[in-house]
């Protein structure tokens, strides 16, 4: 039993770390605490689900479908919302409270059009693999794969390439990057596409395993967030870790406890966290100053 | 009449809401998610109080209020040492929390069944059970909450939460402790909502978790961020104005299944708007820079 439910916490684990690393992503370069990354997650996972179930289109199409969908409305956002009060200076909590508004606008919008009902997009009962004593469906080591390859990309992406040199000196310092002639209005676009497409690929994937509502964008955001800051904020790769971590954790929660306290434990973590190492797993110690 | 008299006690209720967070929001400067978790705590510890135990409303009420201050320290102590965002998150997780507590402790809160039957307030052994005297009841509640938020604001320490507000360093150069005014600013905002929590309690005469939810918290803040914050009128702007806006659309004839979903997409713009054109609200004093 022990062993399933590691397995478990390590399949939902890797979905948690892609989360994370999106989210971790546009808050460590542009400093946003993106909560309309949970409007994002749950109108690309709606719109998988209309081009697969409504549309009747194949399942891969569909999926490319809710990933675009993901990405535009992010970048959406970050042109309608964000970029003007950037351009403003406005203070970050100022863009906490309008990302607050966006969320509510899209689930609200999501909720009129499709009820607030669960849908599922595989019917009926999926196919096992067997490993020992571990079970685990077709899905699930799908999810378990792409996580993986996921956070291989992504870790390549930023220490190899030009893009990746360019979004750790926006996290720097913007003025400086600024300064050295790189459009920063441009390179903020696509961290927010970048972002938009790894929430946008959680979401797809976790739908495809358990169905949707127009609520389940809200604990993902706060797992991507509590994720981050376990793993350590400031560091691009760590919240994979955090998200690792408290994928196996609230598993074994639900194994040893119940799942009706599995909300519970994800915040008692952060908090436990925030009192004994608020610098994250993988953080330095940081003086005041430099957060 | 009776229509306009419940919408009254709604406006109190909300006021008084609006009034104990913009304490924590509007003087410190603290962006707070859990509003409705204390309003949830004070709603759930009164009805608690007077139901298993039979006490009469105040002291119950005076229960509520303390077991709320106490429990808004283990947001405050935690979160506040670290820098802004942080605290956002805690009170949210923090929220999420104690919804998940009064929804699944079911042998206290009797979780999703809510607690019905719930005794109205009695005041000298008269039983404050008609409509027109509970809206006389919360409206004198909702004035003393006024007139001790008028004190508050007039008192240093309102001025050393505003100067911290607007610099922490040079608050704390002067020599404020800067970490206790933040947690002062919390428990006495949060044992304000408690208030709110037991009128509507004993209002409605029922309660369930679903009164108490992080949509709740952000219509709280939003009732706030509408009106304005930083000053004393702000918040009852806002209330009123937060109340009265879904009675309004309902006399437009918006169908009674979207008009949820509708009143929820238009706060939304509300926030963007607002805080892209209008970041003080509509007779606020602090604009969030």
């Amino acid at each position: 039993m022990l062993l399933q439910f590691i397995a478990n916490g390590i399949v939902n684990g890797a979905i948690f770390a892609i989360l994370a690393l999106g989210f971790g992503l546009v808050y460590n370069t542009t400093h946003t605490f993106h909560i309309a990354y949970a409007a994002i997650y749950t109108t690309a996972a709606y719109c998988c689900y209309t081009l697969y179930r409504i549309a009747g289109l194949p399942l891969l199409i569909s999926i490319l479908g809710g990933l675009i969908s993901g990405v535009i409305l992010g970048c959406i956002i970050e042109l309608l919302v964000y970029r003007p009060l950037v351009k403003r200076d406005a203070p970050l909590s100022v863009a906490l409270i309008s990302s607050i508004g966006v969320y509510i606008i899209v689930i609200n919008i999501i909720a009129l059009i499709y009820g607030n009902e669960t849908k599922i997009l595989i019917p009926g009962i999926q196919k096992t693999y067997q490993l020992g004593s571990v079970i685990l469906t077709q899905i699930q080591v799908i999810e378990l794969i792409i996580g993986i390859v996921v956070c291989i990309a992504y870790s390549l992406l930023l220490r190899t390439t030009n893009f990746g040199k360019l979004i750790r000196a926006l996290a720097d310092n913007p003025n400086l990057l600024s300064a050295f002639g790189v459009d920063i209005y441009h390179l903020r676009l696509q961290v927010f596409a970048l972002s938009s497409l790894l929430a946008s690929i959680a979401a797809c994937l976790v739908a495809l395993d358990v169905g949707i509502d127009p609520y389940v964008g809200m604990p993902a955001m706060l797992i991507s967030a509590v994720s981050m800051i376990v793993g350590g904020v400031g560091i691009f790769v760590s919240p994979a870790l955090g998200g690792l971590l408290l994928g196996i954790i609230q598993s074994l929660a639900i194994w040893k406890i119940s799942a009706r306290w599995q909300d519970l434990v994800t915040f008692a973590i952060l908090i436990i966290f925030l009192l004994l190492r608020p610098q994250g797993i993988m953080g330095r110690r940081r003086r005041l100053e430099e957060l | 009449m009776n229509y306009l008299l419940h919408l009254f006690i709604m406006i109190s209720i909300y006021s008084i809401l609006a009034m104990s967070i913009n304490i924590i929001t509007g003087y410190a400067g603290l962006l707070s998610l859990a509003h409705a978790a204390f309003y949830g705590i004070g709603a759930y510890t009164t009805t608690l109080m007077m139901i298993k135990l039979g006490i009469n409303f105040f002291p119950a009420l005076i229960c509520g209020i303390i077991v709320t201050g106490l429990l808004s320290l283990a947001i405050g102590y935690p979160s506040l040492k670290l820098k802004g965002d942080y605290f956002v998150l805690t009170t949210i997780g923090f929220q999420i929390i104690i919804f998940s507590i009064l929804y699944n402790w079911i042998s206290l809160t009797r979780g999703p069944y809510g607690i019905p039957g719930i005794p109205r307030p009695s005041l000298l052994g008269h039983e404050v059970s008609s409509l027109p005297e509970y809206f006389v009841f919360s409206l004198i509640i909702a004035l003393v909450v006024f007139i001790f938020v008028r004190l508050l604001a007039n008192s240093p320490f309102s001025r050393a939460l505003r100067a911290m507000r607007d610099d922490e360093l040079a608050a704390s150069a002067m020599g404020k402790d800067v970490f206790r005014l933040k947690i002062c600013s919390i428990m006495v905002g949060s044992s304000l909502a408690a208030i709110a929590g037991a009128l509507y309690a004993t209002y409605v005469t029922y309660i369930d978790p679903t009164s108490f939810t992080l949509d709740e918290s952000i219509f709280i803040l939003t009732l706030l961020l509408v009106g304005g914050s930083g000053n004393l009128r702000g918040p009852i702007v806002g209330a009123i104005f937060m109340v009265l806006l879904p009675e309004a659309l309902r006399f437009i004839g918006l169908p009674d299944t979207i008009a949820p979903n509708v009143r929820q997409i238009i706060y939304g713009l509300l926030l963007i708007i607002l805080m892209r054109y209008r970041p003080q609200g509509l007779a606020g004093e602090y604009r969030f820079e």
